[in-house]
């Protein structure tokens, strides 16, 4: 695939023939997003993480169906958002973790845009609650694209949904997320 | 600012939980220890079945194999018919004659066993009833023959894990199934897993979890 680095499709081939280090190789500059998506939805890190393990070893079985000339991430996270979602089911309610806006960038990070800098420490916190107040479904879409930065088509696959069904969800949560964050200047 | 451009400036500040070191163990593929023998079988048979179906003949994609069950993925489904779950099943037999054909039979817990069915070979059949809807299970020992199933490109094909051992959950557009000496027909959600040497297939209008939360449910008797 054009822009694919050519290691990455070599650890596939190599995955594909049974090589558990490739693999492991492989998936490693993955896990982070993977490990946030399931966060996103169990909601919970414990069943964050046991989804994103499930699902990393359900790939490794799997990898033999896998196209090696297809992106690999869409793949891991549909198999890993799949896993978290099948957990959320099964927990039924629980305490649920919320994301939290830290008042400052990390250490180390690039300085802030104009955009970075110009959205206050209020907010933030303001801007993160309204996000955690919409439905699921339009809270997980406007994570994946804006706080995961996932694309449209990633977005779709974690999120087990069409293309289309991606953008016309990300404009209506917009348009919540709007009403409940209300106006800015 | 636009809303859009505020959630990618909030990203920078989302203090998300620590990444934790994921501990993959992988276990070698299945596949690779099965006799050799057996997936030169599965390979002859999928080939003779794909090139027996006309539609196909050009638009075979790809197809893999679980147990005695093989999927082929195409992007055009061949014509089958819809049927009743509990046809062609064969005839009735008793719960000690179903154990001697098939010893790693297992059954759903209800009070009373549903009617076993079998078609000659180590190969089990019952049809039972789950929150009100009908749940087709068939049970396959190696030397039963193998089923067919060929799915369109829009069927959801997807790993799963039953107790551990491998699976697929076969969900979405409906995929046609062939059965040893049956006409083809439309199959529903399905999902398949390998226990032993018997392979083992609940169909029915089942969600993936209700399905897995069945499939673990599943006992000898």
């Amino acid at each position: 695939m054009e822009g694919r680095p050519r290691a990455e499709r070599e650890l596939v081939l190599r995955a594909q023939a049974g090589d558990a280090h490739a693999y492991r190789e492989l998936v490693h500059p993955h896990e982070q997003i993977a490990f946030r998506v399931a966060y996103l939805i169990t909601r919970n890190a414990a069943d964050a993480q046991d989804a994103a393990q499930d699902g990393l070893v359900k790939a490794w079985r799997a990898l033999a169906r896998f196209r090696a000339d297809e992106p690999l991430r869409p793949w891991l996270l549909q198999i890993v958002a799949n896993e978290a979602r099948n957990r959320r089911r099964s927990a039924g309610r629980r305490e649920h973790l919320a994301l939290r806006a830290a008042g400052a960038a990390s250490p180390g990070e690039a300085a802030p845009s104009p955009e970075e800098a110009a959205l206050g420490a209020d907010d933030r916190a303001h801007l993160l609650a309204a996000l955690e107040q919409l439905p699921d479904a339009a809270r997980e879409v406007l994570a994946c694209r804006y706080l995961l930065d996932l694309s449209e088509e990633e977005t779709a696959a974690a999120l087990g949904v069409r293309l289309g069904t991606v953008k016309s969800r990300s404009a209506r949560a917009l348009d919540k997320l709007r009403e409940a964050y209300g106006p800015r200047t | 600012m636009d809303l859009a451009r505020e959630l990618s400036a909030l990203a920078a500040h989302v203090e998300w939980p620590e990444t934790p070191a994921l501990r993959l163990e992988l276990a070698p593929r299945r596949r690779a220890r099965r006799p050799l023998a057996v997936a030169l079988a599965a390979l002859l048979f999928a080939v003779a079945v794909a090139f027996a179906v006309p539609q196909s003949r050009a638009a075979l994609l790809r197809f893999f194999h679980l147990g005695a069950v093989t999927i082929q993925v195409v992007d055009r489904l061949p014509a089958a018919q819809e049927r009743p779950l509990g046809a062609d099943l064969g005839p009735v037999v008793s719960l000690a004659r179903a154990k001697h054909v098939l010893p790693g039979l297992l059954l759903p817990p209800l009070a009373a066993p549903p009617p076993l069915h079998t078609k000659g070979g180590a190969a089990i059949a019952l049809v039972f009833e789950l929150d009100g809807k009908p749940v087709l299970l068939s049970e396959y020992g190696y030397g039963a023959g193998f089923i067919k199933k060929i799915a369109g490109g829009a069927t959801g094909i997807e790993p799963a894990s039953v107790n551990g051992a491998m699976a697929f959950w076969l969900s979405g557009p409906q995929h046609d199934v062939f059965f040893p000496g049956t006409s083809p027909r439309l199959a529903g959600n399905v999902l398949v897993w390998e226990r032993g040497a018997v392979t083992y297939r609940l169909e029915g209008t089942l969600d993936e979890s209700a399905a897995l939360r069945l499939a673990r449910e599943l006992r000898h008797t």
